[in-house]
């Protein structure tokens, strides 16, 4: 391997590895096992870099997307239900980690005012699916709502995010 | 979101293929859901990155093809480009990002450290400085940004990512001649309106100028840089060092 790509690579690293695992830990919460998934996508960016399509989204949204995925099955797969701790924080992103750099210090900023606009419903559909990675039927049980209004609010959501974080549509 | 189960996961996914529409909204709402990540970010544990480098040194990178032999060498010879090209590309972009960041808070506070600024004014400029920062992240992380490499005259790369969405580019040059303290550089936009100022730069600090923004770029506009006496000037009066249409 040339090694102008492992170079490329390691800035890679310093630019994606906080925010890969950030949302991996905040959806497996376990930090052994956040640790090897982070590896395992950070590997998996390395292996597949070529499948990236920049015509259907930005670098940053193609790792996250790979990433939180990958916690999310792991959640699935390997966790039963009722060893899964519950509580997840509903309202709030967590404020107990390192200071950040400046930009991702601003963007949680930017990030938790915008789930302040949210109704409180879209607000914890979010948070329990994106960050809880809970499917909408297990979302739609624990806030006792039907999944049809679920899938609604969370689409809503979505789209009210989006504006606010001012992502090119 | 993710929020939905492996067998919807596929039907879904064969639904999109075919509708232009809703992948259209999917991508808009994959990049929000990505922000819900990045704001969760945290320092990961150390040792990571030495086993990561490590896996990857002794793995190769997968090529996105594996039917029709003939195809084939040409096909995983691209792919590599590209992976190259990409990995290349984010990395510039991320180290950018950082810089643009971090130079702009610290100029603030150098500021306002130095000339005992009050705190409703710091905190005014903090913010200032934080939008620009902001502004310049967008325009790097920016779907449709595009970068190019210029030859600076008499010596130094200039780079430009430019989002043509955003009507907005991001200027820094590297490798410059020091200047006297009586000059300085300054990048300027020309266009039919005028000549716009775009930044001015006393001191090439190692070598380097900006990042800086330029927005509401029109088509036609050039982006220049010259030499000017240090207090600066209104209009380029000397030879342009760069000269770019864009």
């Amino acid at each position: 391997m040339a090694r102008g790509d492992s170079a490329a690579f390691d800035a890679v690293y310093e630019q994606i590895a906080s925010s890969v695992f950030g949302v991996v830990k905040r959806v497996i919460r376990d930090p052994a096992q956040s640790e090897e998934v982070t590896q395992d996508v950070l590997l998996d960016i390395w292996q597949d870099a070529s499948k990236f399509d920049a015509e259907r989204g930005s670098a940053v949204a193609w790792v996250m997307t790979l990433a939180h995925r990958r916690a999310v099955d792991r959640v699935r797969s390997v966790q039963k239900e009722a060893e899964r701790e519950r509580r997840v924080a509903r309202d709030d992103i967590p404020y107990d980690e390192v200071a950040e750099a400046v930009e991702s210090s601003l963007e949680r900023e930017r990030v938790r005012r915008c789930l302040g606009s949210l109704t409180e419903l879209q607000r914890e559909s979010v948070t329990l699916a994106y960050y809880g990675g809970y499917t909408y039927g297990q979302v739609a049980g624990l806030l006792g709502v039907p999944t049809g209004t679920i899938k609604t609010r969370m689409r809503d959501a979505l789209i009210r995010l989006r504006d606010c974080l001012g992502v090119a549509s | 979101m993710d929020a939905i189960s492996e067998e919807d996961r596929a039907r879904f996914e064969r639904h999109l293929a075919r509708c232009a529409e809703c992948a259209q909204e999917i991508a808009s709402l994959r990049e929000a859901t990505a922000r819900l990540a990045t704001a969760t970010a945290q320092t990961p544990p150390p040792g990571l990155k030495e086993r990561v480098m490590a896996a990857a040194a002794t793995t190769r990178q997968r090529s996105p093809v594996t039917a029709d032999v003939p195809a084939r060498s040409a096909w995983v010879r691209d792919a590599r480009i590209r992976t190259r090209a990409w990995l290349r590309s984010l990395a510039w972009r991320g180290r950018l990002v950082v810089a643009a960041a971090a130079m702009a808070t610290v100029a603030v506070l150098g500021a306002a450290v130095v000339f005992g600024v009050s705190n409703g004014t710091m905190r005014q400029q903090l913010s200032q400085a934080q939008a620009s920062s902001q502004q310049a992240a967008a325009v790097l992380t920016a779907r449709d940004a595009t970068m190019m490499a210029r030859t600076v005259r008499g010596g130094g790369t200039a780079t430009i990512v430019m989002s043509h969405s955003m009507h907005a580019l991001v200027f820094t040059a590297a490798g410059l001649h020091a200047l006297p303290a009586s000059r300085a550089y300054e990048v300027w936009l020309i266009g039919s309106s005028g000549d716009r100022l775009v930044g001015m730069f006393p001191q090439a600090r190692d070598h380097m100028v900006g990042p800086v923004i330029a927005s509401g770029l029109r088509s036609g506009d050039h982006l220049a840089l010259t030499v000017e006496p240090a207090g600066g000037t209104s209009r380029p009066t000397s030879p342009m060092m760069l000269d770019l249409v864009l």
